[in-house]
């Protein structure tokens, strides 16, 4: 008899009000993003006439071939997606091995090398800013993908998430296959990664997407043209495109694409890598 | 097997085990080390250095610490990303509330319209940036379009020293807004049902359901986005740099974009470094507060 509805038990008058509240609210979040595809698809001359119209009356292809043609844009992208991708794999990974001997191996200190590992999620990247530089400067990397690959790798929370994906797997069939004289690897390899791949997907999507967004240490870290990220990239044209916003919004655009496809596919990952990663932020 | 070779096996299998559980381990160690312990460390040091960029490095002792407390920049950076902060995260939170409550009355189309919610928490943080210099451009922008069509008057946004720093915090709301709504929203679902029957059984209207039932409930989760979303903040400087890059005269920029400028532009790496110190310091005290937040919820 007494049917719970979701929460608060909402009669039809609030229910109409929910669907008007949160149809304005979705509206003016994604009203701006609308307005630059919009933007990205008008000749510049269009944009200083009054009142504004929201849908061209033909498509300008000409931002998109400007934006193609007069910056190295296709080398962003892919320095993105190399950066990126390479970041992922190799946090996943070791994060992974590292998450296993955290959750499962006894070892001495294992308990004090935890909180170590901890601690380090306090240090805020900014504040390492100045002496990372000078690190990947004596290094001789600077203006390379190891400059941008290799100081994101260090970022404990990958192995705090593993660690308690991992712990909350039952131990029976790794102990079945230790008896069965199956190493150590073996079992990480054919029994925990199986097992632990939902974690692993949260993993991955969350560090690419920090990567796909990270802007300071990229900044700091290349200065060549050809060696920027999506980022850094469009932000260092604003200069030189001044108010030529179709040629940005053309960026933003493309920017924009990959993200909202990859989020498409894989929504409840993108969610729960987000709220995960807030432990970070 | 006598019962020193048992405790020789013993022993052997112990080491085996530690070797194999460091071998896992190493890879991330050295990473940890080289790319944030040993940084620690040198921004420590850098704090009582001067030079290394184009000058000859020297000790300078706490002569770093006195220049940050006499300059006037430090004091109005560190201004500027408190008054961030204070617009900005009680802004985002209360929205996020209010949009996860009446979201959580949404079902058919709910997938659809989390989705138009969160797109621009998908945004790269730069590329937002640079659509709200488009939208807040003077002869261009769609807000000054608005202003022009309800017949307001026309603002400078970005240019003018009073709507500066309210403009780029506006930014930043409308970008993370989506996802404080579904930290909010899994919040809300993960409540208790039976709690709210019970209330709505003893006569509660809505309004008391969620003062009595909704409000104590969230107060942790909100206490930790409010340290999370302070932390955050504090160290803003991605959107800044695209949007004003500090100006104009300064009142927009941010204690980050400070540490940043102190290295490149000018050269002054041990002031940067001593800054970055006072920046651990404010952030590790925000840690504990969190840490403690987070022990109660877990043991809770």
């Amino acid at each position: 008899m007494f049917r719970p509805r979701p929460a608060g038990q909402a009669g039809p008058a609030i229910t109409i009000l929910s669907y008007a509240v949160t149809a304005l609210v979705a509206l003016a979040c994604s009203l701006p993003l609308f307005y630059i595809v919009s933007t990205s698809l008008k000749e510049q001359q269009l944009l200083f006439t009054y009142p504004p119209n929201w849908i061209p009356s033909h498509l300008y292809w000409g931002n998109y071939s400007s934006l193609l043609f007069t910056t190295p844009f296709l080398r962003w992208v892919l320095n993105t997606l190399v950066v990126a991708a390479s970041v992922t794999l190799i946090k996943v990974l070791i994060d992974s091995m590292a998450g296993y001997a955290f959750a499962k191996m006894k070892f001495p200190f294992r308990n004090a090398l935890f909180v170590i590992v901890i601690m380090t999620m306090m240090i805020p990247f900014s504040a390492i800013l100045i002496p990372l530089y000078f690190t990947i400067f004596n290094l001789n990397l600077l203006n390379t993908y190891w400059a941008l690959i290799l100081p994101p790798l260090a970022n404990p929370i990958g192995i705090f998430l593993m660690r308690g994906f991992i712990e909350g797997l039952p131990s029976d069939l790794e102990n079945a296959a230790r008896l069965d004289g199956v190493s150590e690897f073996g079992i990480y390899l054919r029994i925990i990664l199986p097992l632990v791949r939902p974690g692993l997907v949260v993993l991955a999507v969350l560090t690419f997407l920090t990567q796909y967004n990270s802007f300071v240490w990229p900044l700091v870290a290349v200065n060549d043209q050809s060696m920027q990220l999506i980022t850094t990239g469009l932000a260092t044209q604003r200069s030189v495109w001044q108010v030529n916003y179709g040629i940005f919004s053309a960026g933003a655009v493309m920017a924009l694409v990959p993200i909202v496809a990859f989020f498409l596919l894989l929504q409840k990952q993108f969610v729960a890598a987000s709220l995960a990663g807030a432990l970070k932020q | 097997m006598s019962k020193a070779e048992h405790r020789r096996l013993r022993r052997r299998y112990g080491l085996a085990r530690t070797a194999i559980a460091f071998a896992f381990l190493v890879p991330n160690l050295i990473f940890l080390t080289v790319f944030l312990l040993m940084p620690l460390v040198q921004v420590f040091i850098e704090m009582f250095q001067t030079g290394g960029l184009i000058e000859p490095i020297r000790f300078v002792g706490f002569r770093n610490w006195e220049r940050l407390f006499h300059d006037p920049v430090v004091v109005q950076t560190l201004g500027n990303t408190l008054h961030f902060a204070v617009i900005i995260i009680p802004t985002m939170l209360i929205l996020g509330l209010l949009i996860a409550l009446v979201l959580q009355n949404v079902t058919r189309g709910s997938a659809t319209i989390r989705a138009l919610i969160y797109l621009p928490v998908l945004a790269p943080t730069v590329i937002a940036g640079l659509i709200w210099l488009f939208l807040l451009d003077p002869d261009l922008g769609a807000f000054n379009l608005f202003l022009r069509l309800i017949g307001a008057k026309q603002q400078i946004w970005l240019g003018s020293t009073a709507l500066a720093l309210p403009s780029v915090a506006a930014m930043e709301i409308w970008r993370s807004v989506g996802f404080w709504a579904l930290y909010c929203l899994a919040a809300l679902l993960g409540m208790p049902r039976e709690l709210y029957q019970a209330a709505h059984l003893d006569g509660a209207n809505a309004m008391q359901r969620f003062r009595v039932v909704t409000l104590p409930l969230m107060r942790r989760g909100f206490l930790f986005a409010i340290v999370l979303a302070t932390m955050f903040v504090l160290q803003s400087l991605d959107y800044v740099y695209v949007m004003t890059d500090g100006g104009p005269a300064n009142t927009t920029a941010t204690f980050v974009w400070y540490i940043y400028h102190a290295l490149f532009f000018f050269y002054r790496t041990g002031f940067g470094a001593t800054m970055a110190v006072l920046l651990l310091l404010i952030i590790l005290a925000l840690s504990l507060i969190q840490m403690r937040l987070l022990r109660k919820r877990t043991g809770g």
